[in-house]
């Protein structure tokens, strides 16, 4: 087992035993459901909805090449500046030239998964550049000096009194009560000195608009807004496979994005935007540039069967709806993307060895599948990648004698049978001897938080003949 | 600052070699969401949801009068106003305010409300469609009131509409944005509050045309 394997074990056997983390999580996810549920009644046909938007993105994900030329070019025609980096210290490298080519000393950024996958924090600060997080979750999980929990909620693991103290500790010049309302007043006044003084902004996008030659970014704090308009530089970070092909699309996806990210009809601020500040124009940054990110992304393209992972919009749903993530939390993943589509992901971009253990964080029971507003088969991709995280020899050699011995006996009824006679004998002979449960293969992790129950002498064909199906 | 660059051609070179599903464009969009009968009621109601004011007038002098009064619950300082003759005119009713009008340069950190146009209505969200030549980017985000002046005659059933609509001024602004409603966050144990780091209050003087 990879290091990485244990620790996720370690983290996620800790996280299911913290009742606080349990009772955090489901109140919101209760009140994300209950939100969910209402706006999906605003459609006329939810799973139209879902088809339009997976051909949407489908249709965009098959054409990559030409949409994001096509968005270039407009980038470029209006000022802009357009660069592609196939990996993240390329990313990295290009954002801290600007930085320092401007001369920056503080960066506002609004929410972007893409610099946290890039790990673009550390490297502004060790340039001396000092980088606030304006999106309320965001900021508190950069005050607890910890990664965001979730892709859509950061902070959807704290308390508000946790928070209170987290303020009081690090922002007591704001502080001014201790309600919901006043500690986002805190963050809104520590927040607005460092808007004003930033000489650079950074975001992500949630789309690309290839036909407008736009970046389309959703808040509902207005953080982005801030980030965008107020700094004399901007910088947008994005994987590649954001784009889409017509502004009109978004006339679907705003929605589906709001509804299954939050619940709303739409975010409240539905940004485009096209470059710098334009001829006539009284504000917005002297310079914009657009990083477009492959790392990775490539060769998940690369790979039929999953290149339509791509279509993923983030919204979050997959992870709300998984029962692992909800048992373990966002941070035993230890990866960028946490949840169903992280666990999809990250073995691909960031090797089977290591995260393939991810794609069994998952009891298949396809929830996520079922919420997907894309249609990823989330589901399929998870056993895809435990096909390959076998076949590509990582997986102990007593799982894969378990299993061959496990499909000879499946392929037919006698055989079965005799699986089960030989099974229960043994399990029954180990336990006479006063073998302890722990000790016995499989049924140690079963039993390590279960009373392991008598093993019947008979088979359950057995059973079922001698009672003529009456149990 | 390089536009095109090494990277590029190798990126776009294994897009190109990988094999798309063929995929079909995307249906019509008609039968998603359900027929919106009555857009001006629909619109009401959505602002009224999201907690947006909406102040009907039938004439110039009623919108002036309601513009006076939105003022007068406003804290003392500036008022941001987007340069535009209409909007000079009804300034007029606040006189004795400080007026900062958007040829002046880009709305200041601590103006207390600001006054725009818009480019239309959108009754399935009740969102407000706008771009930066409306007194700029910050004229309707900067200050912790925004005060829009619109009339019936803007009003657009859907987001589609407003994005054909939106289409038209790709060349010409650098930013364009639905607002729907005062900004708001629900970060802190999913409970909603207003006026995150936008305006906590949005005011729409609606004139019927
Ligand atoms: S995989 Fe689907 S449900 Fe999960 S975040 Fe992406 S779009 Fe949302």
């Amino acid at each position: 087992m990879s290091r990485l394997a244990e620790e996720f074990l370690i983290a996620a056997a800790q996280k299911s035993a913290d009742l606080t983390h349990r009772a955090t999580i489901k109140r919101n996810v209760d009140s994300y459901d209950t939100a969910v549920a209402k706006g999906k009644l605003r459609f006329a046909d939810w799973e139209a909805a879902r088809t339009y938007a997976a051909r949407v993105k489908g249709e965009a994900v098959s054409n990559l090449a030409p949409l994001l030329e096509e968005f270039e070019r407009k980038i470029v025609a209006r000022g802009g500046h357009v660069y592609w980096a196939e990996t993240a210290d390329d990313a990295r490298q290009y954002i801290c030239d600007v930085a320092r080519k401007n001369n920056v000393k503080t960066v506002v950024k609004s929410k972007s998964m893409v610099t946290e996958e890039i790990h673009l924090l550390p490297a502004l600060e060790k340039l001396g550049i000092k980088v606030w997080e304006t999106d309320l979750g965001e900021l508190i999980v950069q005050l607890r000096n910890e990664p965001p929990y979730h892709i859509v909620t950061p902070a959807m693991h704290l308390t508000r009194e946790q928070i209170r103290d987290l303020f009081q500790q690090k922002l007591p010049d704001d502080m001014n009560g201790e309600s919901h309302q006043e500690l986002v007043a805190a963050a809104r006044r520590f927040l607005r000195r460092a808007f004003f003084a930033a000489e650079m902004g950074i975001s992500g996008a949630n789309f690309l608009v290839a036909d407008a030659g736009m970046v389309a970014i959703s808040t509902n704090e207005g953080n982005g807004r801030l980030t965008t308009s107020l700094p004399r530089v901007h910088v947008v970070v994005t994987g590649i496979e954001k784009v889409i092909p017509r502004l009109e699309d978004l006339g679907v996806l705003w929605p589906v994005l709001a509804t299954s990210g939050t619940g709303q009809p739409i975010t409240t601020y539905s940004t485009l935007i096209g470059g710098p500040r334009a001829e006539g124009e009284v504000d917005g940054p002297e310079e914009f540039h657009v990083v477009l990110l492959d790392n990775g992304r490539t060769e998940v393209l690369a790979d039929e069967e999953q290149q339509e992972l791509l279509r993923c919009i983030r919204c979050g749903a997959c992870l709300n709806k998984c029962p692992v993530y909800r048992s373990v939390g966002g941070h035993a993943f230890n990866t960028t993307y946490p949840g169903p589509i992280g666990s999809a992901l990250t073995p691909i971009v960031n090797g089977m060895k290591d995260w393939g253990h991810l794609s069994y964080a998952c009891s298949l029971c396809t929830a996520c599948d079922s919420v997907c507003p894309v249609k990823i088969k989330l589901s399929g991709h998870l056993l895809e990648n435990r096909r390959k995280y076998v076949s590509e020899g990582d997986a102990k050699t007593s799982e894969k004698v378990g299993f061959s011995v496990f499909r000879w006996a499946t392929a037919g009824p006698r055989r079965f049978a005799l699986l089960g006679w030989f099974g229960r004998k043994i399990t029954r002979a180990a336990l006479a001897i006063g073998m302890s449960p722990h000790a016995l293969g499989p049924l140690a992790s079963w039993t390590k938080y279960r009373a392991m129950p008598d093993v019947p002498k008979d088979s359950f064909r057995a059973l079922w003949e001698k009672n003529d199906g009456n149990f | 600052m390089a536009t095109s660059n090494a990277g590029r051609e190798r990126i776009l070179a294994r897009i190109r070699k990988a094999r798309g599903h063929e995929a079909s464009a995307a249906g019509a969009a008609e039968a998603i969401f359900p027929l919106i009968p009555d857009p001006m009621q629909r619109f009401l109601a959505e602002c009224e949801a999201n907690l947006t004011r909406v102040h009907r007038a039938v004439s110039n002098v009623q919108s002036a009068a309601i513009l006076s009064q939105i003022v007068s619950e406003l804290p003392a300082g500036a008022i941001y106003v987007e340069d535009d003759p209409v909007l000079r005119r009804l300034c007029v009713s606040i006189e004795e305010r400080k007026i900062l009008l958007s040829s002046e340069g880009r709305a200041p950190e601590d103006c207390v409300a600001t006054l725009t146009l818009c480019d239309g209505l959108v009754a399935q969200t009740g969102s407000i469609l706008t771009s930066s030549r409306h007194g700029g980017r910050g004229g309707s985000i900067v200050a912790p009131t925004h005060i829009v002046y619109a009339t019936t005659d803007q009003l657009l059933p859907d987001v589609t509409s407003a994005l054909r609509l939106a289409a038209r001024d790709t060349e010409r602004a650098s930013y364009i944005g639905l607002i729907s409603g005062s900004s708001r966050t629900a970060d802190i144990e999913k409970i909603l509050v207003q006026g995150a780091h936008g305006p906590v209050r949005v005011d729409i003087i609606l004139e019927q045309r």
